[in-house]
This record gives C-alpha cells, sequence and structure tokens, in this order.
C-alpha cells in the first residue's frame, strides 16, 4: 500500500533559528579607516572622477571614500537621498542636490549650512545664478558644481535660406516658423520642439515663457501665486494656441529631452528648446542628421521684456548628519576646485559654475561655444527657492499641462484652481520661524 | 476547423508576446540616428556597439549576476516557507485558517511604495542595508502573500488518498509533505517559484533605496543608471534587456517540463 | 490524523516571522502615520496628530477624487482582459503539440522584462513620430501618426496596452497550473457521452479552473491598483492627469512633497479599495475555497 520511506530529519525550528543567527552575525563590521561616504549619480566621464578622487585619498591619507551611486533622474536620485536623510542616517556624508532642492533639504535641516567654510570672497568666484540657488534665508547650503540653462536651438541652415534673423522675441519665431513650414512643403517638419510633458521639465519650459513676459511664478514675499495675472495667463494662452496648435503637433505634450532633441536631430524641427547638452549631441554626425547646421541662441521673450533661461544644475550638498563634517568639506572644496572643475569640463563639456573657466583658454579651446553658453548663464533664473517647491510645482505641472493638452481649456479657471492650491500651501510658510 | 483556430491561436499569442520585444531586440543593433528615424526603421544595420557599451561600460553581466542571486534566494526561501505554511492551511484543522490567508492577502494589499520607508529603518536598524540578505528578506515578505495563495490552493485541490495511506504508515506530516504532496503538486509549486523568482528579478523600488552600493545592485537598479541626465541610450537598453531576458528564457525552458509533468493525481484517481 | 498532534507552529512559524517583521509593522505605522500632519520640508510644524482630518481632506481633494476614478477604470479594463487572455493562452499551452515549450517561454518574455525596461519600450513605441505603434497602423504616412501619449484620452489607454502586454502571461501561468489539474477521463467521459468542445468547457473546465481565475483576478486586482513604473516612465501621471493613479498621487506627496500623513492616507485608500474588491471577488466566486473543509 504505502511505499514511501520514511526517513528522519533534523527538527525543523533549529534549523530556522541557526540560520536568522548566521544572518544576523554577518552584518556590519567596525572600520579602520575613516569613510567618507560620496552619493552621486553616474557620469559620462566616470573616469575622470574615479581619477579625481583617487586624488582626493592620497593628499588625504586614512580617508577612504566610498561611492554610492543611484539613477541619474532627478526625481529618483531625489527618493535615494531623501530616504537617508529623513531617517537621520549618518551613513551618508556629501551627496548632489539638484538646482531645486537647496531649500527643501535646508528648512527639513537636511544639508549643513557651509557658511563657516565656504566664505562670500570664495562664492564669488562662481557664477551667480547658482550661487543664488544655494542659498536659503541668508545662509548658503551648498556648493555648485554644474550649470544648466535653457537655450534655443534652431536650423542655421534653414534660416539663412530664407534669409531670416533668428527671432528675438515669441512672437517672430512663430511667424518666422509659418513662414518656412509654408514654404518648404515638408509634411515631417515641426516648427517647435520641446518638453511639454507633465513633469518639472513642463514648468522650466513654461516659466521661460510666463516670466518673459513680465510675469512671476508666485509673490515671494506675499506668499500668494501670481499664475492667474493678465500677462501669465497671456503666455500660457500663447503657447497652446499659438505653439502647440499652430507650429507645433500634438506630440510635444508627451517629450522629455531625449524625444524632443530626437526629432530635432533627425532634421525634423526647425526650432528646439533644451539644455546645453543638446549642443554636441546636434553638431555630432554619428548622432545626429543635422550637424554643422545648427545654430543657438539665449531664448526669446516677449516684446518689451527680457529673455529668461530656467537655471538647472547640481550642487554638492553635505549632509547634517554626518560625522565628518570637516573631511566632508575638503572633499566638496577639492571636487568643486578650479582644477578639478577644469578637468571635467574638458572631459564631459558640462558647463561648469566657476565662472573664470569659461575664460580658459584651454577649456576655450576645446569648447569653443562655452563663451556663448556663458551670456546664456549669466541671464539664467533659478527657480524660486522653497522648502515647498515640489508640492508647488506638481501643482504648476498639473495646470500647465491641464491648459495646454485640453484643446478648449478655460485657462482662467484652471488657473483659478492652481492659484487656490498654491496660495493653501503657500500659507504653510506663514508660520516659519525667522532666520 | 479546431486546428485552424488552434494555429491562428498560437500565432496570435506568440505574435502578441514577442513583437514588441523583437522590435526592441532590433533596436539594439541600430545606430542613435537609425533609432529614432523618421518614419522608423525596420531593419537594422547590424551594428554591436551597444552590446559592448552594455556589457563593458555599464557592467551588465555584473547587475545579472546579482539579480540572479537575490531573485533565487528569494524564490528558494520563499517556496520553502510558503510551502510549510500552505500545507498546514490546507490540511491541518485551523478553525483560523481562513482568517491567516485574507490577513495575507490583506497585507499584500499595501502599496509597496507606502511601506518602503518603513522597511528600509528596519534593515537598517539590522545592518542590513546593501547586503544580499537584507534585500532578499525584504522581498521573501512581498512574495509569502501570493506564494502561500497559490500554494494553498493547489494543495487543497490535492486528492488526500497517498497522503492518508503515508500517515497512517507511520510518516511525519513534513514528511509527507516533502515526500507525497511536494511530488504530486510540482505543477503549482514550479509555477509558484517562477512567479516568484520573476517578481524578485523585476523589483524596482525596493531595490533603488536599499542597495546603493554598485556591488550589489540589480538589474532594474543597474538600468536605471543607463540614462544620463537628459538623455535616453535606447540602444543600449535594448541591448542590455535582450542579454537579460534570455537567461530567463533558458530558466523557462528547462523548467517547463516540470510544469508541464501531468498531474498523477490522474493516475491516483484511477 | 489527529488535529492536536498536527504540528501547527513548527510549519506556520516561518511564514509569522516574515508577515510580523516585514508586513504588519510596515502596515501598521503606515496606518499610524495617516492620522498625522507631518511635511518634512516644515519641520516646525511638527508631527501633529489631526484624526479624521487627514480622511476629510482626501474626500474633499479633487485630484484625489480624479485619481481614484483613473484608477478604477484601469482595474476595470486590464484586470477583465488579462484574466481573459490568460485563460486563451493558457487554453493553448495546455493542449500538446511541439513546441509547447518554446510558446510557453515566449508567453513569459513580457512578464521577465523588468518592469522599469517594459515601460521605456512602451514609451518608445508609443511615440509619435518614430514609434512602431504608429508605424504598423500607418507605415509611412508621418501626418496621419497618433500621439497616444499626449493626449489626454488616449493616455490612459495606452498604459493599460502596456499592462495587459506585460502582465497577461502572470494571469496565464497560474490558470495553466490549474487547468493541469483536471483529469482527462472528465474530457474522456463527456467525449463519450457526445458533449462538443464548448460544452467541455463550460461544463468541466471553467468549473474546475475556478480557484485559478480566482487567484489571477485577486492579484491582478490588487497589483492593477498598486500600479507605478508604468505610469512614473511613460506619462508621470499626465497629461493633464489623465494617467495620476491613486498611488502615483500617493507616491509624489510621499516622496515627493515630503507630506507623509497625507501619502499615508493615500496609500490606506488604495488598501481599503484594494479589500473591498478582494471580498466582493472572494464572495461571488470562491467562499467555499477558503473553508475549512476536512480533507476526505
Amino acid at each position: 500500500m504505502s511505499l514511501v520511506p520514511c526517513f528522519g530529519l533534523p527538527s525543523l525550528e533549529m534549523k530556522i533559528l541557526l540560520a536568522i543567527l548566521s544572518l544576523c552575525l554577518s552584518g556590519s563590521t567596525a572600520l579602520a579607516q575613516t569613510q567618507l561616504r560620496f552619493v552621486s549619480w553616474r557620469s559620462e566621464a566616470a573616469a575622470v572622477w574615479d581619477q579625481l578622487i583617487a586624488g582626493f585619498e592620497s593628499g588625504h591619507p586614512g580617508a577612504k571614500v566610498v561611492r554610492e551611486v543611484g539613477p541619474h533622474s532627478s526625481t529618483e536620485f531625489h527618493d535615494l537621498v531623501t530616504q537617508k536623510l529623513r531617517n537621520r542616517d549618518p551613513e551618508m556624508d556629501v551627496f548632489f542636490m539638484d538646482v531645486i532642492w537647496p531649500g527643501e533639504f535646508a528648512a527639513a535641516g537636511w544639508a549643513l549650512p557651509l557658511d563657516e567654510y565656504f566664505s562670500v570672497p570664495q562664492q564669488k568666484e562662481f557664477l551667480t545664478a547658482p550661487i543664488e540657488a544655494n542659498r536659503y534665508q541668508g545662509r548658503i547650503y551648498g556648493v555648485p558644481l554644474f550649470v544648466d540653462a535653457g537655450m534655443l536651438y534652431f536650423r542655421k541652415d534653414l534660416l539663412a535660406k530664407y534669409r531670416l534673423p533668428p527671432p528675438r522675441t515669441w512672437p517672430a519665431l512663430v511667424d518666422q516658423a509659418k513662414l518656412i513650414l509654408a514654404r518648404e512643403r515638408d509634411p515631417y517638419l515641426t516648427g517647435y520642439s520641446a518638453q511639454f510633458k507633465q513633469y518639472e521639465g513642463l514648468v522650466c519650459n513654461m516659466m521661460e515663457f510666463v516670466i518673459s513676459n513680465g510675469a512671476a511664478l508666485w509673490d515671494e514675499q506675499q506668499l500668494k501665486s501670481t499664475l492667474a495675472s493678465g500677462q501669465a495667463t497671456q503666455a500660457v494662452r500663447f503657447v497652446r494656441d499659438q505653439i502647440i496648435r499652430t507650429i507645433s503637433h500634438r506630440g510635444v505634450l508627451a517629450y522629455q529631452e531625449p524625444e524632443s532633441l530626437a526629432l530635432f536631430t533627425q532634421g525634423k524641427a526647425l526650432f528646439h528648446r533644451n539644455w546645453p547638452y543638446a549642443w554636441e549631441v546636434a553638431n555630432d554626425p554619428q548622432r545626429s542628421k543635422v550637424a554643422g547646421h545648427v545654430g543657438v541662441m539665449p531664448l526669446p521673450s516677449f516684446p518689451g521684456h527680457k529673455s529668461v533661461a530656467a537655471l538647472g544644475g547640481w550642487q554638492l550638498g553635505i549632509s547634517r548628519f554626518s560625522r565628518q563634517p570637516r573631511l566632508a568639506w575638503q572633499f566638496v572644496e577639492y571636487m568643486a576646485s578650479h582644477d578639478a572643475q577644469k578637468q571635467i569640463a574638458l572631459a564631459t563639456g558640462r558647463g561648469p559654475a566657476r565662472a573664470a573657466l569659461y575664460r580658459d583658454a584651454e577649456v576655450l579651446a576645446k569648447h569653443p561655444h562655452f563663451s556663448a553658453r556663458y551670456e546664456t548663464f549669466i541671464l539664467a533664473e533659478p527657480r524660486p527657492r522653497t522648502p515647498v517647491y515640489l508640492p508647488l510645482s506638481n501643482i504648476m505641472q498639473r495646470y500647465f499641462s491641464s491648459a495646454i493638452a485640453i484643446p478648449d481649456s478655460n485657462i482662467d479657471q484652471l488657473a483659478g484652481v492652481a492659484t487656490r492650491d498654491m496660495d493653501r500651501v503657500l500659507d504653510l510658510l506663514r508660520e516659519r520661524p525667522r532666520p | 476547423m479546431k486546428k485552424i483556430i488552434f494555429v491562428a491561436g498560437v500565432s496570435v499569442i506568440g505574435g502578441f508576446s514577442l513583437l514588441p520585444f523583437l522590435w526592441f531586440v532590433t533596436t539594439s543593433w541600430k545606430t542613435a540616428t537609425e533609432i529614432s528615424a523618421i518614419p522608423p526603421v525596420l531593419w537594422p544595420s547590424f551594428h554591436w556597439e551597444h552590446y559592448h557599451a552594455a556589457l563593458v561600460q555599464h557592467g551588465l553581466l555584473h547587475y545579472i549576476a546579482n539579480s540572479a542571486i537575490v531573485a533565487g534566494a528569494t524564490t528558494v526561501v520563499s517556496i520553502v516557507i510558503a510551502s510549510l505554511a500552505a500545507y498546514a492551511l490546507a490540511r491541518f484543522k485551523l478553525g483560523w485558517g481562513r482568517y491567516y490567508l485574507l490577513l495575507l492577502l490583506a497585507l499584500s494589499m499595501f502599496p509597496q511604495i507606502a511601506i518602503a520607508g518603513p522597511v528600509w529603518r528596519l534593515l537598517s536598524a539590522l545592518g542590513w542595508l546593501n547586503t544580499y540578505h537584507g534585500v532578499v528578506a525584504a522581498y521573501i515578505s512581498l512574495s509569502l502573500p501570493f506564494a502561500t495563495w497559490v500554494l494553498t490552493i493547489f494543495f487543497k485541490e490535492l486528492p488526500y488518498d497517498i497522503e492518508e495511506a503515508a500517515l497512517i504508515d507511520g510518516c511525519s506530516r513534513w514528511q509527507a509533505l516533502r515526500f507525497v504532496v511536494f511530488p504530486v503538486a510540482a505543477p503549482g509549486v514550479f509555477t509558484a517559484a517562477i512567479l516568484v523568482f520573476i517578481h524578485a528579478w523585476n523589483e524596482f523600488f525596493f531595490a533603488l533605496i536599499i542597495l546603493t552600493y554598485p556591488a550589489v545592485q540589480t538589474l532594474p537598479v543597474g538600468i536605471a543608471l543607463f540614462p544620463g541626465e537628459y538623455t535616453m541610450p535606447w540602444g543600449e537598453i535594448a541591448a542590455a534587456s535582450t542579454i537579460a531576458t534570455l537567461p530567463l528564457v533558458a530558466l523557462t525552458l528547462f523548467f517547463q517540463r516540470r510544469i508541464v509533468q501531468g498531474l498523477s493525481a490522474g493516475a491516483v484517481k484511477g | 490524523m489527529k488535529s492536536s498532534s498536527d504540528p501547527v507552529w513548527r510549519f506556520l512559524a516561518p511564514s509569522f516571522l516574515f508577515v510580523v517583521l516585514f508586513s504588519l509593522y510596515p502596515i501598521i505605522e503606515s496606518f499610524r502615520l495617516s492620522f498625522y500632519r507631518m511635511i518634512l520640508t516644515l519641520p516646525w510644524l511638527g508631527q501633529k496628530f489631526v484624526g479624521w482630518e487627514n480622511y476629510q481632506d482626501l474626500f474633499s481633494d479633487p485630484v484625489a477624487l480624479q485619481s481614484l476614478l483613473t484608477s478604477m477604470a484601469f482595474v476595470a479594463v486590464t484586470t477583465p482582459m488579462e484574466v481573459l487572455l490568460g485563460l486563451g493562452m493558457a487554453l493553448v499551452l495546455n493542449e500538446s503539440f511541439r513546441g509547447r515549450g518554446w510558446l510557453r517561454a515566449i508567453v513569459l518574455v513580457p512578464w521577465a522584462i523588468p518592469t522599469v525596461v517594459a515601460s521605456q519600450m512602451w514609451r518608445f513605441i508609443f511615440n509619435d513620430r518614430y514609434g512602431l505603434f504608429n508605424f504598423v497602423l500607418f507605415g509611412d504616412a508621418t501626418d496621419r501618426y497618433w500621439a497616444p501619449l499626449a493626449e489626454p484620452g488616449l493616455a490612459l489607454l495606452s498604459i493599460m496596452v502596456a499592462d495587459i502586454w506585460k502582465t497577461s502571461s502572470f494571469a496565464a501561468l497560474i490558470i495553466l497550473a490549474g487547468l493541469q489539474g483536471i483529469p482527462r477521463e472528465l474530457y474522456e467521459a463527456a467525449s463519450i457521452d457526445g458533449a462538443g468542445a464548448w460544452q467541455k468547457f463550460r461544463h468541466i473546465t471553467l468549473p474546475l479552473v475556478k480557484p485559478a481565475l480566482l487567484l489571477a483576478l485577486l492579484f491582478r486586482t490588487i497589483d492593477a491598483l498598486k500600479v507605478f513604473d508604468l505610469v512614473f516612465v511613460m506619462t508621470q501621471g499626465g497629461p493633464a492627469d489623465a494617467t495620476n493613479v491613486l498611488q502615483f498621487y500617493g507616491y509624489k506627496k510621499s516622496f515627493a512633497e515630503g507630506m507623509i500623513g497625507y501619502g499615508s492616507t493615500i496609500a490606506v485608500a488604495v488598501f481599503l479599495l484594494s479589500l473591498i474588491l478582494s471580498l466582493i471577488y472572494i464572495r461571488l466566486l470562491g467562499a467555499r475555497l477558503l473553508a475549512q473543509e476536512r480533507p476526505t
């Protein structure tokens, strides 16, 4: 009947207990050297970074830099870094901050104020806008490393063909695009390619329209949203009607940087708004069909106002919970030093935050467009610094996306809703203790 | 007629599953300008640079190895623990068995993102961050509800005869489970195992915040490291996913006989 | 077999341990936090107990209510489709034919690709200029191309398509294992009695595969309410919040905005929704599955 053999086996509970014990004991052990934990994303010039870090270690015997790596995507990196900070994890000393985080990190007590290390004369060696982005309530919380700003790319060859000067105002850009599209008769060509998906990049793109029409996103003194003002809604209406409906196409509502640039490098876009990195890509024959035909200039504005470029970039911050702030500062100072920044700039072509490098002969020899870029960087406008930037940004993203994606949106009504929501968030700041 | 429907069914299923992926595979062989060509080009120019970049520059094999270790360990431990629990729930007379199952189900309903924080804190307190066993422990807790449910339901559906005979012969419950139930429930067990494995293979958010040392990062996190701030290297990601899917396909092909094994219950009933 | 000698604790202890440590504790934490107002970036506001206020805010928050509808729509479409497609796939895979092993492996490919990669792939496929979707529909006629991810009406559908592609095989595997448990003799006996294919399906297959169907339905519904990766990569909740499912909104509140209290409240809402739906399924389909029957 039953032919199942019966074997004896040791008690199950003992096995489980032993397993758990061995797992607990294999936890981390004490360390001999001083470990400096550096949380970053992986750079395109990883070799240069490795070299620099090795240089730091040899200059500081006993110090070992332990790297932790996260994705480059701002949102994902934010999740990773804040997870450690919100739990007061001492196992993180230096980390990268996106340009919109210093206010948040300062107010939350996550970033160490750096005024005792980073003196005002030292700050003056950097570009002004990024330094401003790192200030909160009079103190400084980060050292800028890289700078980005929105720029307008255009097809030099097509503008030359129709003898048109690069447009200085948005209405002029629209007129030029209409003319060229009508004459070129290329069904694949679009007048304007940019980032209009519902994400942070949308705020960058839209603020370049709104602020260059003389409006503001919100009033930092009164703590009230100003998106319902006539000039702000006019700018948004312009984007919906003149740009997306007329010279561009619905697809841009789903674009982030890669898709919008792809259109331009395939030769299917006339005007393109993007960050400085696009210059290298667009002029590389391996990656672009329009290499050599690309022009770049500061963004247009509305008549009577000045041009505005959204400021992007990354800075180094020190965690408030770090056990070795002094060593951490030495590392930050080293990575942000003139030599280190120069090496990185030569290797990657990313705009450094140090002003002097834009006049450096070696750098300009390798990247001649840096001098033009400099002009844009000094005009760049940081997004307003506030601890509640991300909640406000989410509300603005929702508003802008609804306004431009829904075909006959009632912009004034949507702006009213956004204003109400933003004011509710801004009210939370009223109880803020004065510094 | 039935044959035609059948062949049509096979083609549709195969095509549906494979076509989008095949498109991605051809993308891995295209040059940068071919990838975003407007309109799209179907036939790639067999350009191996993306594979080289994925393997050498990004160290793809290392991430695959980590994922294999983590997913493998998760599967083995989850299935063992879940089988024990499922057997008890299916065969022992417990008044509260049904409530335990419902509790497990309820626990799996809570969004992972919401519990990521406390789990991270727990692992941090234990010193298990950036370790294999830390992330495996987290994954086991995520897959236990599902594995337990699947195995409980399959064990319940098995006929009791042989087990009964074995128990009468003097085998313990454990021996009955190991030598009688397991072989006969193989299809259910291997199905649960494959699903747990793939779930652990795919998991991203916990891995993102728990594994920050390059040495232990798993595949989904590794691939998330491919893009630059504004650049999306479609070619390299396509190459990486092609390489990464091969082990899973091989695994399935290898184990599919076990999954197929006709239930000997048929023979037993007769 | 006397139940008193059954080594209950030995069998259930390991499962218990993991459940209590890694599941119960985090969930109770989240529940607890949902009754507090806690905004990480505004520490001077402290961690204030606000009772039901977060829940009241949730019900009067138009964005939350909209995202609830979006989530429900997502579940209502994807879950039945996935179970149906899974059933179809399982029925085919249950037949013996040459190359069955290969088809089974192929069917797993969508599920095997990490979701973050699959999401990027579908974002690529749905592109309005160089995407496969448009090419298949319209060939070279670029002026007729659609932009599925850009239209508020189509974006959610696109995500549904991606989800159905990805997880139908999950349902298929479960249902297949269930199908294999049905003894062949039943079909043979039915054939002898003169039953046709449809009758065999209706009276033998369907009733006996119900447990597997319930499993697939339950877990797909629960997972559908938790969908995140697809939304994050393909649309970031847009355009115009069209794909802002409840859990994505919760993620933005908790992780991006640091509003832990309200974020936890949203998570609890997702949980309650899953719970209600699951209880409905179990009542309709499988109450007797959970009944403690003595083995006979």
